[in-house]
């Protein structure tokens, strides 16, 4: 079995998938947060986050899964209340109207998440919304074989307090903690 | 007279010291293979089992150390290639259950070799793969590569996953070296050294025509990866095969009675390497 790590996401891959998980550098202010990609296909270099260059390649059984980290300043949001990612779906969470792209025959779901103080959206695409029962078991199996490390717990008046004073230090003791864990 | 008997006195006594000596040595020898378990030469064994067997009542396990294991014959098996990017990212390429062909370039940043196909994959320009084929470059780990330097060779649109371990899982003896896997059955289909793309090409193009290659895009079944090359050929034997063969080379331009197929020496066998590249030999009629 082929297991894959990074940035605090690992997976023993099920037969027949690949993986990519990687970060994107960061320009400027931009802050990036580790991304995720699992496909029954090659995953083409230079995907886009949420598939754009490799869900038009899927052939009809094939599935797409995105794990996408936001950053801290969604945690305790309510759309990220949802406790732990999902580890199993079922064939009628597959819609055909939720695709970030719509490719006529595909569908997906969305779901966000917190795990281990990192707030996620599982994204899943498959090859076809007609047969969406074929291919859910295989989703499943990823799902079950994803482990996401928990990101250091950061003080949420920490991230908002300005920067000097104990409070400043605080959030500089966060910020290396983060720095460090990446 | 006296000399003598003091001489030979010496000379007995030294020679008892080197009896007592090569004794005392076997008899250390002798307790060594008991301790081993071997019991040989012990009296209680050759007492209760006969010689050479150790006492009934005292079986003794012979241990047993494993060396490492021999080299062994080349494996077939294919591997999923899992590893970094350049960039430290990880990167797991399926070419196991992947219903396509997966041609493997194991490359090195530091060999010279390499660099033809480093450049000819940077370039984005026709590779003379046949279509449907996946390519992905493999380099070693970053404890034995140079990151930045692979970094700075990869192509945009080809995986680089560096892994030692599928240098080990792939026997790989040096690079450049080609790996072709045919996804449908897991297992390697054909493997060996180029030092031009238009060789790899031929030799990708040579195991599609061979019965025992694969089909490249898994029969054309998926969408936008192109009918690749039919992948009727499969599994042939017999009268199918060599009609199979006829067929291809038609298709070449090569027909009955061309020079081509009748070589006298090795140099008309390697004269060209690359199907169509070389200038072709004038048929006996007279025609190009």
């Amino acid at each position: 079995m082929t297991t894959v790590s990074a940035h605090g996401i690992g997976a023993e891959l099920p037969a027949g998938f690949e993986a990519h998980i990687y970060q994107r550098t960061a320009t400027g202010v931009e802050q990036t947060f580790p991304v995720a990609h699992f496909a029954t296909f090659p995953i083409p270099p230079g995907t886009g986050d949420f598939g754009g260059g490799a869900t038009t390649l899927m052939g009809p059984a094939d599935v797409f899964v995105v794990l996408f980290e936001y950053g801290p300043d969604s945690l305790g949001t309510k759309l990220f209340s949802a406790q732990g990612m999902p580890r199993t779906l079922r064939p009628d969470d597959i819609k055909a109207h939720v695709l970030r792209r719509g490719i006529p025959g595909q569908g997906g779901t969305q779901l966000f998440f917190t795990e281990g103080n990192r707030p996620f959206t599982l994204y899943v695409v498959v090859g076809s919304y007609t047969n969406r029962a074929q291919p859910v078991p295989k989703v499943n199996d990823l799902l079950g074989a994803i482990a996401i490390t928990p990101r250091p717990a950061l003080e949420r008046t920490a991230q908002a307090a300005s920067p000097g004073g104990a409070a400043g230090a605080a959030a500089l003791r966060a910020a290396l903690a983060v720095e460090q864990w990446n | 007279m006296v000399a003598v008997v003091v001489t030979l006195t010496v000379v007995v006594v030294l020679m008892g010291v080197l009896v007592a000596g090569l004794l005392r040595s076997h008899a250390d020898i002798l307790r060594s293979l008991h301790s081993l378990g071997a019991g040989v030469g012990d009296p209680a064994g050759a007492a209760a089992g006969g010689e050479g067997t150790a006492g009934a009542g005292h079986p003794h396990a012979v241990p047993v150390r494993m060396g490492p294991t021999l080299p062994s014959e080349r494996g077939s098996d294919a591997h999923d290639v899992a590893g970094v990017t350049p960039a430290g990212d990880a990167l797991a390429v399926s070419v196991r259950h992947a219903g396509h062909a997966t041609l493997l370039a194991f490359l090195s940043s530091g060999c010279t070799s390499c660099q033809h196909f480093w450049d000819t994959l940077s370039s984005e320009g026709p590779t003379g793969l046949p279509e449907g084929i996946r390519l992905a470059v493999v380099t070693k780990g970053p404890e034995l590569e140079i990151a930045a330097e692979v970094a700075a060779r990869a192509p945009a649109h080809v995986p680089v996953v560096m892994s030692t371990e599928a240098w080990s899982d792939y026997e790989v003896p040096g690079s450049p070296f080609f790996v072709l896997v045919d996804g449908t059955s897991g297992r390697r289909v054909g493997e060996g050294v180029a030092n031009h793309f238009r060789q790899v090409a031929d030799l990708v193009r040579r195991a599609l025509v061979d019965g025992s290659g694969p089909s490249p895009a898994g029969g054309g079944a998926r969408q936008g990866r192109g009918a690749g090359h039919g992948g009727a050929t499969g599994r042939l034997g017999g009268p199918a095969r060599e009609a199979a063969n006829d067929a291809e080379l038609v298709r070449a331009g090569i027909l009955p009675g061309d020079p081509s197929l009748y070589p006298r020496s090795l140099q008309d066998v390697f004269q060209g390497t690359a199907v169509g590249a070389a200038p072709r030999a004038p048929r006996p009629d007279g025609t190009a």
